[in-house]
């Protein structure tokens, strides 16, 4: 065969600007963790301004350090380690120019809308949909570009960072669709299309698979890549990557509802997700082996080089993480640690402990060869490294022992039957020293950050942007891919892991014989695979060696990993009707003002601190009423059952104390409960509500399902200021004056009636579905 | 695809190599398979025992089970108390003292560190809407008026914090006065939801 050498130059100019933006925004998201680190401590720290308050920059923080910080430094480590891995130039100059300042424009306007209250209230998710719509289009840029360098490439086989590449892109497009689809009620705010159980489900299948294909997967790619290189050793096992990455991307899907356990969720969902959170462990292992071991032979290397010691310790870190989640999955360690800042300090040693490690490790690496020169300062670096260990083992340490401490004097009940803590606030004045803690190691993180972006910036300074090439040898005739599409499938391991898993389900589901069959195949299968396997296990390999020659096949392969966890636990939950099959309490359709005083709760991010959602737990049940049932959740969009109490459960609030009580509380927290943490609201005294919006969010809620009363925009405002009027009139008895139409007569209307329930059925039930058909019929013509 | 020359338990190193990485064939640590095995038959363990013994009953039922069985525990446990009971309890220092600490945590906020109101009612003055016996303090603490905001104490605080609350208020309003005879005991308070 013939061939013919080209020089192939690298598009190393994007990875130059995804790397920079990545340091940058590291900085903003560590500032901001600090602040709202210490405004947890020192409600002070609020500084009574509406933009500058916890509930409005924690999502800020989050999204910086997910979407910024991580989204720049995969997107850098993707596009420059593919490049060298296929040896070919990314495939549109353009689309690399649209990727990296379409995303630095979501990230601004992400840095606007959240601190001006403009909130969708799910966690990671939080982002208004016009913003939606543009990540989404700028995902598929990404995908684009990617799948294209692919089918372009110089190199036939795909190594194994790149399988995670490809299960990124996939699942978080999956995930991130559907977890954002939503009717718009203006043009910056609308409804998801899932309320109740069903939004839980989606946002938690959404949210954990952030953690795992956001955070998780893309990194471990960049570890695949950059941990040989700077070893220079082999890759521990290729066999291990394989199973490995099947294992974890099929199994991470099913793991989401583990945030949901002890809550009204279906209890089938709760033990399904609980056992594959379980399942989880030794794929993740597998990674974590596959990084450490690798390091055999290069071990002594650690003492000189900074950016293997920053692998070293993130992969450890990883393995840790990997390690305390299956743990806090289970569901009597989750009923101590869930709601504490035991979560808190478990996703900080993922996103500290492994993410800026990895990326620490990963810039350090690439920066020096990028700008071709030397890295500006080791023992720089290696300062970096220490400050960062003990900033998160600070970090870590305070929000075990404050989680803990937390967990245990919630659940705490005396032989009299009684809470031995009944004041919540107790719970928080005995862990405001470890909140001190968590701030200080957070600061000397940040610190050591820093001096990662002193030292990049002098490497930088003192280099030249260099042009990366490569020699190619492209045979005349373009090679072919290595098996078609239906190759893909028609192989013995798919066809095999398919029937395992078909019949695992038959047997979970499956009641009598139906479930003895499916055993009985699931084992014969299993045994027969193994059989099979050890007769030809070579041509197995032969067949994989081809798959990985053939990008669209093991892409959709992919895609079928990860999509039968969602389809499994979600679906069902999508196709019944939450009014029915349940005796429990039924939610009141919202007053007008009500709902507007709900958007309140939702824009000022109140789910970041109180939960809606009274668990299946004595301790629970006696310090908050009696236990959440779906029903009672039904017609919220989206749902509030929240993921921490840095304060109490609000699910039974209402009528629980007097409106004046509420009023001054929202003014000042501390006048009526000493000691509390929570920021004064001033502004909510003096903005009005917007009952202009009403109409439209009303009209938007019935098309959802939620059986509203046809009301006209006049009766609308009519109706919401006679309810507050009704409000005014109270606390004009406790002498207090206020007009009925300011925001925090609508946030006392809405608190009031939270755990008002109707002890019947809804007389005119929604449609079978509230939620999907409806929206797929009005979806056109909603957008005003 | 395996080097000739090497040695039976050389690990295979794969000849194909991406930018200069190679990738050795290892077998799976038996230790890991072990804990991959062993994870998913506890799985498959764990679900046939909830889904098919009857453990997957909601949780609300469950929990709806303990609450009644500690409330009984509870109800056998002292008889409730009566008017004297808690005037004698009164003049007991360090149950007054426990009683200003519930106080302060949990009630202080309405009625005032000093008692004199607020949100709430002034406690040191003589008017009682709801009766200012002894008893009848014990009882409304318990109980609670919703109209008014008075949260429901009982199944909070419990029978030996609130009767330590009331002693602690009779201390503090010179206004109650002993009771004069044996009363009836009160009836059962609510205790538990």
């Amino acid at each position: 065969m013939t061939t013919r050498t080209i020089t192939v130059e690298f598009n190393d100019k994007v990875v130059r600007q995804f790397v920079l933006a990545s340091i940058f925004w590291a900085v903003v998201a560590m500032v901001l963790g600090v602040l709202i680190a210490g405004q947890i401590r020192f409600h002070v720290l609020n500084f009574d301004t509406s933009w500058l308050t916890f509930g409005r920059l924690r999502p800020l923080h989050t999204n910086a350090a997910i979407f910024a910080f991580v989204g720049n430094m995969i997107f850098a480590g993707t596009y420059h380690s593919t490049q060298r891995l296929v040896r070919t130039r990314l495939a549109s100059n353009f689309l690399s120019g649209l990727h990296f300042w379409g995303w630095q424009a979501i990230i601004v306007a992400a840095a606007i809308t959240l601190p001006l209250g403009f909130s969708r209230s799910k966690e990671y998710a939080e982002l208004i949909w016009p913003i939606n719509i543009a990540v989404t289009v700028i995902w598929v840029v990404f995908a684009v570009n990617f799948f294209w360098t692919l089918a372009i490439r110089n190199e036939k086989s795909l190594y194994v960072a790149i399988w995670f590449y490809i299960a990124t892109i996939i699942t978080v497009a999956m995930l991130y669709i559907v977890n954002h689809l939503q009717l718009p009620t203006s043009l910056l705010h609308a409804y998801p299309i899932f309320g109740g159980v069903q939004d839980a489900l989606v946002q938690w299948w959404y949210g954990h698979n952030a953690v795992a294909f956001f955070l998780t997967t893309p990194v471990l790619g960049i570890m695949y890549y950059y941990l040989p290189k700077a070893a220079e050793r082999p890759v521990y096992s290729y066999r291990l990557s394989i199973v490995h990455f099947w294992s974890l991307v099929f199994i991470y899907i099913w793991a989401g509802p583990h945030h949901l356990l002890n809550t009204a969720l279906p209890e089938w969902l709760q033990t399904l997700a609980m056992i594959f959170s379980i399942m989880l462990w030794a794929p993740s292992w597998g990674g974590m082996l596959n990084g450490l071991l690798t390091l055999r032979g290069a071990w002594h290397k650690l003492r000189t080089d900074p950016v293997l010691k920053f692998f070293a310790a993130g992969v450890t870190f990883y393995g840790m993480a990997t390690f305390e989640g299956p743990l806090l999955a289970i569901r009597s360690v989750n009923a101590l640690s869930h709601y504490t800042d035991w979560t808190v300090g478990h996703v900080h040693a993922g996103t500290l402990g492994w993410n800026s490690f990895m990326a620490a490790g990963m810039f350090y690496w690439i920066v020096p060869r990028l700008w071709n020169t030397k890295l500006y300062s080791v023992r720089l670096a290696d300062l970096h490294f220490w400050t960062g260990m003990v900033g998160i083992l600070l970090y870590v340490a305070s929000m075990w022992v404050s989680g803990i401490t937390q967990g245990l004097m919630l659940n705490s009940v005396t032989p009299e039957g009684v809470l031995a803590y009944p004041n919540f606030l107790d719970t928080v004045n005995a862990i405001k020293a470890m909140w001190v803690t968590r701030m200080v190691g957070g600061i000397i993180f940040m610190f050591g950050f820093l001096a990662l972006a002193y030292n990049i910036a002098r490497t930088i300074l003192s280099g030249k942007p260099v042009r990366a090439t490569v020699e190619v040898e492209i045979p005349e005739v373009p090679p072919r891919e290595g098996l078609s599409l239906l190759g893909g499938f028609a192989s013995a391991p798919v066809v095999y892991s398919f029937l395992l898993v078909l019949f695992g389900c038959l047997w979970g589901v499956g009641h009598g014989s139906l479930s003895a069959v499916a055993f009985v195949l699931l084992v014969e299968t299993f045994l027969v695979a193994m059989i099979h396997m050890s007769i030809s296990g070579a041509r197995w390999g032969e067949w994989y060696d081809r798959l990985l020659e053939s990008w669209l096949p093991f892409s959709v392969l992919t895609l079928f990993a990860v999509v039968a966890g969602g389809l499994i636990q979600i679906l069902p939950m999508v196709f019944i009707d939450q009014t029915k099959g349940e005796d429990g309490n039924w939610q009141k359709v919202y007053t007008p003002l009500e709902l507007a005083g709900r958007d309140i709760y939702v824009s000022e991010g109140c789910y970041n601190c109180h939960s809606q959602m009274i668990r299946s737990m004595v301790g629970e049940v006696l310090r908050y009423g009696p236990s959440s049932r779906l029903t009672e959740s039904m017609y919220n969009f989206p749902f509030q059952w929240g993921s921490k109490r840095t304060g109490p459960d609000l699910a039974r609030v209402g009528g629980k104390y007097p409106n004046i009580w509420h009023f001054q509380h929202m003014q000042d927290p501390r006048a009526t409960s000493i000691g509390s943490n929570m920021p004064n609201y001033p502004w909510l005294f003096t903005e009005k509500t917007d009952l202009a919006a009403l109409p439209n969010k009303i009209a938007v809620l019935r098309r959802l399902g939620v059986p509203f009363r046809e009301l006209s925009a006049e009766e609308i405002g009519r109706d919401s200021l006679a309810q507050g009027q009704g409000i005014v009139d109270d606390l004009k008895s406790s002498g207090i004056e206020i007009a009925p139409d300011k925001q925090i007569i609508a946030v006392i209307a809405y608190l009031q009636q939270l755990g008002k329930y109707d002890p019947k059925p809804p007389a005119d039930p929604p449609k079978e579905n509230p939620g999907l058909e409806t929206v797929l019929e009005g979806a056109t013509t909603t957008v005003p | 695809m395996s080097l000739p020359n090497r040695a039976p338990n050389d690990p295979v190193l794969r000849p194909h190599s991406y930018d200069g990485i190679q990738e050795y064939d290892q077998r799976l640590p038996n230790w890991w398979l072990f804990t991959l095995y062993g994870a998913i038959i506890f799985a498959a363990a764990y679900w046939a025992y909830y889904e098919w013994t009857g453990h997957m009953e909601p949780g609300w039922v469950r929990v709806n089970n303990q609450i009644e069985a500690l409330s009984l525990a509870a109800l056998e446990q002292g008889a409730a108390p009566n008017s004297t009971k808690l005037w004698d309890l009164s003049q007991d220092p360090t149950s007054v003292a426990s009683g200003e600490k519930t106080f302060l945590s949990n009630c202080a906020a309405c009625h005032g560190i000093d008692l004199k109101g607020g949100i709430g009612q002034d406690l040191t003055d003589p008017e009682w809407i709801h009766g200012g016996t002894p008893i009848a303090i014990f009882e409304l603490i318990t109980v609670g008026v919703a109209t008014k905001g008075m949260p429901t104490w009982g199944p909070i605080l419990g029978q030996k914090r609130i009767a330590e609350v009331t002693a602690f208020i009779i201390a503090k309003n010179s206004t109650i006065e002993k009771p004069a005879e044996e009363e009836p005991t009160a009836p059962e308070s609510s205790a538990g939801p």
